[in-house]
């Protein structure tokens, strides 16, 4: 019991605290806005149109690049990880801009790619490319031989050793890379939205604090939050339904 | 790495000349105006690092990266260590972390303005925060994972609590808290890096969105390069000191 008690009362406490900071009265309720005001926010926020609209150009950006990067990314990887001449001209290639901030490309996008979706979803293509890319190879790279020569051996062509034997074993590490690049989409619709933008719910964030609403402007963090949470957990129950096969280590790869 | 084809090692250099070269004659062409050819940009790369005006804002940005990766990797090691040993710890601690690790922590960045003002402090903080999470992680599970045997050798051999943690413990963790600090390094450069687009006055980040709001594109790419070759330098050096601490370790 107090096991699972422990986990609750550490966030309740952090909770009670708020609340107390926001109804002392020693800070301005700017600072912290009480916590009834900002959940009143919040259901505002997903019942009305509004905060969905909002919501729904932040989503479609994120899944857009998310999904552009996962197509190009894994068939890059798996060419990266059967052929030692394409992981020999590419892996420098990733690995030695791996450490670039690509975020620093995203002016030039904005002049090259305009400053609507377009540009953001570049962005966030290019930022979630790098892991699915880079796990993707290594799953590919070390599938088990003896899986390999004995599909070989009994005369299987060599698309059937992709789809049957490459794509299956690397699937663990594909999944890894796709757990670390949505996350990485979410931090980067929201910064781009928060740098330039008229819409999403970064912009809201910003909107909101240059108001001085920070109640509203708390219920759209919460709002973020929940949609990155709720990405994750989707992303782990299709894991787990497509890998079936391997367990999940408790809360992450 | 070591033994890379030669053959591979040619292909490979020429790639990048090939890359480079047609970027260059499509220049000839004319390219539009926010699109600057290799050579130009080498040019004003070395012309800016003439002026002192990049070092002012290069060592701004250091001044913010630096100190929250520090901050926050050295929090995130030491308190993932510790809930990787300690069950009460990890029974309280995780569940917050995991659940709150998928979510952007960079939308905190306004209500860090409020709290700690809208100098470095609330960019530090939010750097640290944004360390915190990959090194937590990382430490936590090479804890976790090492191998009870050794363990109960050590326990076997006499050795006390503390001494297993630090002779033990500590060892079989450090090649996932490397690969965690690498993650961290990576996402400092970034978060720096948006902190000051969003709002500064100094940095590169701020460099570039001036440049790019006055239309001075030689400015962005001296910027854009500047920053490239941080973040590259920054996990070079990572790099070489895990090669010294892990000696012992075959990558």
């Amino acid at each position: 019991m107090a096991r699972f008690l422990r986990p609750i009362l550490l966030i309740a406490g952090v909770l009670a605290l708020w609340e107390l900071a926001a109804q002392s009265g020693l800070w301005n309720r700017l600072l912290f806005p009480s916590l009834v005001r900002i959940g009143g926010e919040f259901v505002a926020l997903v019942s009305g149109a509004e905060g969905l609209m909002q919501a729904w150009v932040s989503l479609y950006r994120a899944l857009g690049g998310f999904a552009l990067a996962a197509a190009v990314g894994v068939a890059l990887g798996m060419l990266m990880g059967r052929s030692a001449f394409v992981a020999g001209l590419l892996d420098p290639l990733f690995s030695g801009t791996y450490a670039v901030p690509k975020l620093a490309l995203f002016p030039i996008f904005i002049f090259v790619f305009g400053i609507g979706s377009l540009s953001k979803v570049a962005l966030i293509f290019l930022e979630c490319l790098y892991p699915i890319v880079i796990m993707t190879y290594h799953g590919a790279r070390d599938v088990n031989r003896v899986l390999l020569w004995s599909a070989q051996n009994m005369g299987a062509s060599r698309a059937q050793i992709l789809r049957r034997i490459v794509v299956p074993a690397s699937a663990p590490f594909i999944f890894a890379g796709f757990r670390v690049a949505l996350p990485v989409a979410m931090i980067v619709v929201v910064i781009t939205e928060m740098i330039s933008s008229a819409d999403g719910l970064g912009y809201l964030v910003i909107y909101t604090l240059s108001s001085l609403r920070t109640d509203r402007m708390l219920a759209v963090v919460l709002a973020i939050s929940l949609l990155g949470l709720a990405l994750d957990q989707a992303l782990v129950f299709l894991r787990n339904r497509l890998v079936y096969w391997e367990k999940l280590d408790a809360y992450y790869v | 790495m070591g033994s890379v084809p030669i053959f591979h090692r040619i292909a490979r250099l020429a790639l990048l000349a090939a890359l480079l070269a047609a970027w260059q004659i499509a220049s000839i062409g004319g390219l539009p105006s926010y699109l600057l050819s290799p050579l130009q940009i080498a040019q004003e790369f070395f012309a800016a690092l003439g002026s002192q005006e990049l070092y002012v804002h290069a060592g701004a940005s250091l001044l913010r990266s630096l100190p929250g990766f520090l901050i926050g990797s050295a929090l995130g090691i030491a308190l993932g260590l510790a809930a990787g040993v300690s069950r009460r710890l990890d029974e309280t601690l995780s569940p917050a972390i995991f659940l709150t690790f998928p979510v952007p922590k960079i939308v905190m960045l306004p209500l860090f303005m409020l709290w700690f003002g809208i100098g470095d402090l609330s960019k530090i903080l939010i750097i640290a925060l944004a360390c915190f999470y990959p090194t937590f992680i990382n430490a936590y599970y090479g804890a976790r994972a090492t191998r009870t045997i050794l363990v109960w050798s050590a326990l076997n051999m006499g050795a006390g609590r503390w001494r297993i943690f630090r002779r033990v413990v500590v060892p079989s963790a450090l090649p996932q808290i490397f690969a965690g600090l690498r993650v961290a390094l990576a996402l400092s450069f970034i978060v720096m890096f948006a902190t000051e687009m969003i709002n500064s006055r100094s940095g590169l980040g701020h460099l570039i969105q001036a440049a790019e709001s006055s239309l001075r594109f030689d400015l962005m790419y001296v910027s854009l390069l500047t920053i490239a070759i941080l973040g590259y330098l920054g996990d070079y050096l990572l790099r070489a000191a895990r090669g010294r601490v892990l000696r012992w370790q075959d990558s």
